[in-house]
């Protein structure tokens, strides 16, 4: 009871994973009541790691957890929800078919006698709460409906009806726009003053700076210690986190883009559900420059991507690169004709995790003669290209034998980043290339994808992070409701707000200015 | 990553689940036998009695370790395909009619025997192979239906056209001396085709880890999603890896069939098939350890068959046992509380190796 300053207190915290990841090692992390506290750090760092321990998701190997004081054993969500701890993840929690307050009462429905779930009593405490918090969600409305920020309010509803006095917050501005981020940290702050606790999981020195009242700082699973963010700078913070100080704006020239590569025209989809999901899109991607689509999530990237890797048919519209028609082909020819893709999930399309890093830089290329003598594998040429491909993209292990799944989320994408870019490709669609990433993995890609397209490939960089796009991008068009409602040549001339805006489908340019991107003569 | 520590728990897991296994059948040995010393002795130490009875061992493994084979490339790739039975008779029938009829030198007899008996495997693993691939119907459930079909045709064709009328029992005429494929000691029941059965092992083994065709079927079993990304043909696989199987087997049939009888006469299903998807499991679908799993449940099984010889103790005993092992080896989280203890003792070290090698790295720079 000696330090009852403090709400969440977490001692000497050890954490390994049976595939032998030490995770966190003698952690301390300590919040007082009623502040902003960041937690900070690349990842796997062990933020994450850290909170699902507080959050009674994982147990930790060594360590003790004090709440208000009192020692206690979060043995599971639910223990640690009595404790008053609530947890909105980075990847909602919500069942999309149900309504935003079905959503929020969820496990404690109010009940009408036994059997049936009182739906009024359930709007009724959702409204409540909103108005309360000023969350402001529509309590009817379908949770697929609804866009991704008022989900997040939604999030944040069902902990605090569930009598939450410390939230804990996973990169919650990760998939918002401007717009929505500056909402919601006026509702965090407003959730502090009524003396509620915030953990705030970021690595974006911005955003912490704003809103954060002290910060603990992870590296390699240990606590580098806890600070004031007032008397923080951000150079500090960067060196703190990475262990030196990391360039966070790209180097690049001015992009000498020449004839087209990837040409997209009236591209129309329509999904299962019926819902368009892209619309009347044309493009042009040019050798030698990087365009980028910026977009909230969910406008239409995700199908775009598929179609031109062919894992989904369009009902309209055409796909050619180098001026021959892909649509229709096998991946395999995709590959021989140059087309890298570095998928958005890359635990599901970019790697098997179960083999080895080396049977995993090969996958494109392992029925090539270089690699083949007769029928069998010319192993000595594997295991060269293998360990070139190791030593080139900077991937941190053992030996290329080791499984991929046991590589963080940095090395993890560096092997898939090293297949793809080491394919001498003309065309690279580089889906969501760092997300969830640590910075200094971050910082490599981003230096390879300029690299390559100034040696003359073409990049098409699909990215839900805006100061990547706009930072890496030649030039980018918006993606707002399967269309494309905006182009900038030059990425230079603009600012995050503008852009927000069109995002956000508040504002969009004339069909004839969107019609550039198509560079026709 | 992987220490050697935490590789030995991979056998320490096996060896515990063989053990647990054997504790349970003691368990029922001691409840249905009168002479429970006796059966156990029979079981665990019978089939090394004589030197013919461990030929006999041998002999057995012979078909399983062709169908044990047959499973690990299917598995390989994540296709449950389940007709390594019936495809281990359909080849050994077509594999008998060659023998029988179509004279020609020995060794080549034998050779074309073999190969016709793997056609016919191949073909029929075509069947689930291509409505897996083109209407993703479950392999598992085309294999098992399969089996049946396949018995009721040989079945068919040896009652109606092939029959020597003049047995008392339902078989072929006897194979020309040409297509037998000789014992290796006179007098003992094992023949050359052990050596067949191995050397397919280690071809196995070199199909599945140091060629391209292996790769893409570990792949795609694996991650199909990640397979189809890379360029590979998930469809092609998915056949492939199942003619190949088909292949195995049906060679197995064969080598069974001109190994150790003088004339078909398999007129209900072997069981082969499913003593292949044990060996698959206790090895782990690596090949090189299907011989070993073989041999270690050819022992079992003729254990056993000793056991209910000489004793009270039905023969269902092996039964019993393999399901023991199966839910043992299957179980991932079985001692999985020693493997974190493990894990945790590991890591711990080789932090602190990593501490020591950094601290005299610093003093090195200080000085």
């Amino acid at each position: 009871m000696q330090n009852s300053e403090y709400v969440v207190e977490m001692r000497g915290i050890d954490k390994i994973y049976p595939n032998g990841i030490a995770a966190n090692q003698g952690v301390d992390f300590l919040v007082k009541k009623g502040e902003i506290h960041a937690l900070m750090g690349e990842n796997g760092a062990g933020k994450s790691t850290l909170m699902k321990m507080l959050f009674g998701m994982e147990q930790p190997t060594n360590g003790e957890i004090f709440i208000n004081g009192e020692k206690v054993a979060l043995t599971s969500p639910t223990v640690a929800i009595a404790h008053g701890i609530g947890m909105v993840h980075q990847h909602f929690m919500l069942v999309p078919s149900l309504t935003v307050a079905e959503n929020v009462v969820l496990g404690m429905e109010p009940r009408k006698g036994k059997l049936f779930v009182d739906f009024s009593k359930a709007i009724a405490l959702t409204e409540e709460y909103s108005k309360k918090f000023n969350l402001e969600v529509d309590p009817n409305a379908k949770v697929m409906d609804i866009p991704v920020g008022m989900k997040q309010k939604v999030e944040i509803l069902k902990a605090l009806v569930r009598g939450a006095k410390i939230l804990i917050l996973d990169e919650p501005t990760a998939v918002l726009t401007t717009q929505e981020t500056v909402e919601l940290f006026r509702e965090l702050i407003h959730l502090k003053e009524q003396g509620y606790t915030i953990i705030f999981i970021s690595h974006k020195l911005k955003e912490i700076k704003e809103i954060t009242d002290r910060m603990t700082i992870l590296r390699g699973g240990r606590s580098m210690g806890v600070y004031n963010t007032a008397d923080t700078t951000e150079q500090e913070i960067s060196r703190l986190m990475v262990g030196r100080d990391v360039i966070l704006t790209v180097q690049k020239d001015q992009a000498q883009p020449t004839e087209p590569v990837l040409q997209v025209k009236d591209l129309e989809f329509t999904n299962d559900w019926n819902r368009k999901m892209l619309n009347k899109v044309s493009f042009t991607v040019r050798k030698g420059e990087i365009l980028g689509i910026a977009g909230v999530e969910g406008n239409g990237q995700r199908e775009l991507v598929d179609i031109l890797y062919n894992f989904a048919k369009p009902d309209a519209g055409s796909v050619s690169v180098g001026g021959k028609s892909t649509l229709g082909l096998h991946q395999d020819k995709l590959r021989d004709m140059g087309i890298s893709l570095i998928p958005e999930d890359r635990m599901i399309y970019g790697i098997a995790d179960s083999a080895s890093i080396e049977e995993n830089v090969i996958s494109d290329r392992f029925d090539k003669k270089q690699f083949n003598n007769g029928p069998l594998f010319n192993m000595k040429a594997i295991h060269a290209e293998s360990e070139r491909l190791v030593a080139e993209y900077q991937v941190l292990c053992k030996s290329p034998q080791q499984q991929v799944k046991m590589l963080s989320g940095g090395n993890i994408q560096k092997v898939v980043v090293a297949r793809e870019f080491s394919s001498d490709p003309v065309l690279i669609i580089a889906d969501q290339p760092t997300r969830g990433i640590d910075v200094g993995a971050t910082e490599f890609i981003r230096k390879k994808l300029v690299e390559l397209s100034r040696a003359g490939a073409a990049v098409l960089l699909v990215s839900a992070d805006l100061n990547e796009v706009i930072e890496l991008s030649d030039s980018l068009v918006v993606f707002h409701g399967g269309e494309i409602v905006a182009y900038f040549e030059d990425t230079k001339k603009m600012d995050e707000m503008e852009m927000g805006e069109y995002m956000l489908g508040l504002k969009r340019q004339s069909p004839e200015e969107v019609r550039r991107v198509v560079h026709e003569k | 990553m992987k220490s050697k520590s935490l590789r030995l728990f991979g056998y320490v897991r096996g060896a515990a689940a063989l053990l647990v296994a054997f504790l349970v059948a003691l368990v029922l040995i001691f409840l249905s036998s009168d002479e429970p010393l006796v059966a156990l002795r029979y079981m665990l130490l019978g089939p090394a009695a004589s030197w013919s009875k461990i030929c006999r061992v041998l002999a057995y493994m012979i078909p399983i370790t062709f169908t044990g084979l047959a499973t690990c490339i299917m598995f390989s790739a994540n296709q449950f395909n389940l007709a390594g039975e019936g495809c281990i008779s359909a080849g050994g029938f077509v594999g008998a009619l060659v023998a029988i009829y179509c004279p020609m030198p020995t060794v080549i007899h034998q050779i074309v025997c073999i190969l016709a008996g793997a056609l016919i495997g191949g073909l029929i693993m075509l069947i689930p192979g291509f409505l897996k691939t083109r209407w993703g119907v479950s392999e598992m459930v085309v294999s098992l239906m399969l089996n049946y079909i396949i018995l009721d045709v040989t079945m068919q064709f040896l009652t109606q056209n092939f029959a020597d009328r003049s047995q008392g029992a339902t078989m072929t005429f006897p194979y020309k001396s040409s297509a037998i494929i000789p014992k290796i000691f006179a007098g003992e029941q094992v023949s050359y085709g052990i050596l067949i059965a191995i050397a397919m092992a280690v071809l196995c083994w070199f199909f599945l880890y140091r060629t391209k065709w292996g790769y893409a079927i570990r792949m795609v079993g694996i991650n199909k999603e990640f397979s189809q990304y890379s360029g590979i043909k998930v469809g092609a696989i998915v056949i492939l890896c199942q003619v190949v199987g088909g292949i195995l087997a049906g060679m197995g049939g064969v080598v069974t069939q001109l190994g150790y009888f003088q004339q078909y006469r398999w007129t209900a299903l072997t069981g082969y098939g499913w003593d292949g998807i044990t060996l698959a499991i206790l090895a782990a679908n690596n090949p090189i350890f299907i011989p070993i799993a073989a041999f270690f449940v050819a022992w079992l099984q003729y254990g056993c068959e000793l056991m209910n010889t000489w004793t009270t103790v039905p023969v269902e005993m092996m039964d019993l046992i393999s399901v023991v092992i199966f839910l043992f080896f299957a179980a991932d989280q079985f001692l999985s509380g020693f493997r974190q203890k493990l894990v945790v003792r590991e890591t711990k070290k080789e932090l602190a190796e990593k501490a020591a090698q950094q601290s005299k790295k610093g003093g090195e720079a200080h000085v």
